[in-house]
């Protein structure tokens, strides 16, 4: 079992302590609830801790750190491939700010 | 205060070279300090030549403009001056640019200053002069003593390179309970890199010591973002870079508020410009650009003794005239980096407390102020680049 570390409570995302595979049990620190991973996740990297909508904004540590930009499933890898800045964003790629 | 952290004690006894100015050294290096870039051979050629120098080099000419001119102005005497040089050679090609650093030395620092026209604008009898002038001072500036200083006497840099998830996690809040520490002692602090205030401007800007305060804060963050946008750059893979990526950092949001945790939680006394002086002590911010060495550069100009700096995957530069001690909580970065991480801080990842951990933080910055080497100093990567605005004439 590897363990993921929730800042702060109400969060979207955790960072893992260790390389996961899909399928593995992943236990949160600190409230020791658990949840599955969905995909292969490399250590530190961010796991999602429920399922989020296009657009929805992603809160880690209690800010918000960009928006999803696909559907994200619970226990799926939240990274650049779903997750944009909302932040100094060329006129061109305001597009997908929803 | 605005925040949940008790007071805190004092840091441990410290001892350091008292400056004309009042402030307090932890080295007596020999600094060769070259003003134009006509005269950049000439001083690489004396430092190497005089066992012991520490170089910093201003590579443009008299054309640069405006807020370049200003803020070459300010690192040049910042770094003449810096409690950390014990003695200074200047070198020019021009004259007015050596007076103009010379004319704000403290008085007690040994120093000579040369001139292209001191030698009849011959490069290798310039060489010569400037040899023998920087052993005279070499000599000059080891006989200096440390004396018993008290921990008020502190300006410490705190800076990130090559971050990665542990460095918000548990390096910066580590640095964080340190700069507390230090603030509460009198001393100060000075948190640069304006755009990983992005995203958590708000949160600073809460914590500034007037509203005038706070508006600064959050203009120096949307100016910095209306230049990346004015320019058509997108900070995905700029800030946070590819290494920062790759190691699990996706947003410049998710990466400033991981950065920002340095300052600790006491309220901010105000923005400094690149390379300025804190007037007086306590927290400070500095409007400066992320890439490290020019970060870094501004702070030590702006008198810092000592950096801290955490690091994810490893980040080689250090300072030369501020010693520079690099904190990793990552094991793998810890592991391998033997002879670049000063501070092993990952077993805060394991779940120990950060605020335990500051003492000895604290205990190592008192020993480099007693003479101890961080490894920056051991492997001599130390350099300072001062950072450019714009054009020159």
């Amino acid at each position: 079992m590897t363990d993921a570390l929730c800042l702060s409570a109400g969060d979207d995302v955790a960072n893992l302590l260790g390389d996961v595979r899909a399928g593995d049990t992943i236990r949160l620190r600190p409230d020791g609830t658990t949840l599955v991973a969905a995909g292969d996740i490399p250590c530190h990297h961010k796991i999602a801790l429920r399922a989020l909508a296009p657009g929805a904004v992603v809160t880690r540590n209690g800010i918000a750190i960009g928006t999803a930009t696909c559907a994200i499933a619970a226990g799926a890898h939240v990274h650049i491939h779903n997750l944009r800045s909302l932040r100094a964003r060329p006129a061109s790629q305001k597009d997908i700010r929803s | 205060m605005p925040s949940s952290i008790p007071q805190t004690s004092a840091p441990t006894a410290l001892s350091g070279y008292r400056r004309g100015d009042g402030r307090i050294g932890c080295r007596a290096h020999l600094l060769v300090l070259n003003a134009t870039g006509l005269t950049d051979r000439i001083a690489r050629r004396i430092a190497a030549a005089v066992p012991g120098t520490v170089l910093t080099s201003y590579p443009y000419g008299m054309g640069v403009l405006g807020p370049d001119a200003d803020a070459a102005r300010r690192a040049l005497r910042g770094l003449a001056n810096h409690p950390n040089t014990g003695a200074v050679l200047l070198l020019s090609a021009d004259r007015s640019r050596l007076d103009e650093v010379a004319e704000a030395l403290d008085p007690a620092r040994p120093f000579e200053a040369l001139a292209l026209d001191s030698a009849d604008h011959d490069a290798l009898r310039l060489t010569a002069l400037g040899t023998a002038a920087a052993m005279r001072l070499r000599r000059a500036a080891s006989r200096q003593a440390r004396d018993a200083v008290t921990p008020a006497a502190l300006c410490v840099a705190l800076e990130c390179g090559l971050s990665d998830p542990t460095s918000g996690i548990a390096a910066n809040p580590l640095i964080g309970h340190v700069a507390d520490r230090i603030v509460d002692a009198g001393g100060t602090v000075i948190l640069g890199e304006t755009l990983e205030w992005l995203g958590v401007e708000d949160q600073l800007a809460r914590r500034a010591r007037t509203p005038e305060i706070a508006r600064r804060i959050t203009e120096a963050v949307t100016r910095r973002e209306a230049l990346a946008v004015a320019n058509g750059v997108d900070l995905l893979g700029l800030n946070p870079n590819r290494r920062n990526i790759e190691e699990g950092l996706t947003t410049i949001e998710e990466k400033a508020s991981g950065s920002v945790a340095k300052s600790g939680s006491r309220p901010i006394e105000g923005v400094l410009d690149y390379a300025e002086a804190p007037p007086r002590p306590g927290l400070w911010l500095m409007d400066g650009p992320s890439y490290t060495p020019e970060s870094v550069t501004g702070m030590v100009a702006a008198g810092a003794q000592v950096a801290l700096f955490s690091t994810g995957s490893g980040n080689s530069y250090a300072s030369a005239l501020c010693p520079t001690l690099k904190i990793s909580a990552n094991a793998r970065t810890v592991a391998a980096l033997d002879t670049q991480i000063d501070i092993d801080a990952s077993a805060l990842m394991g779940g120990q407390d950060a605020a335990a951990m500051a003492g000895p933080v604290l205990d190592e910055i008192a020993a480099v102020f007693g003479g101890a080497l961080t490894w920056g100093e051991v492997t001599d990567e130390g350099n300072e680049v001062i950072s450019r605005y714009g054009e020159a004439l």
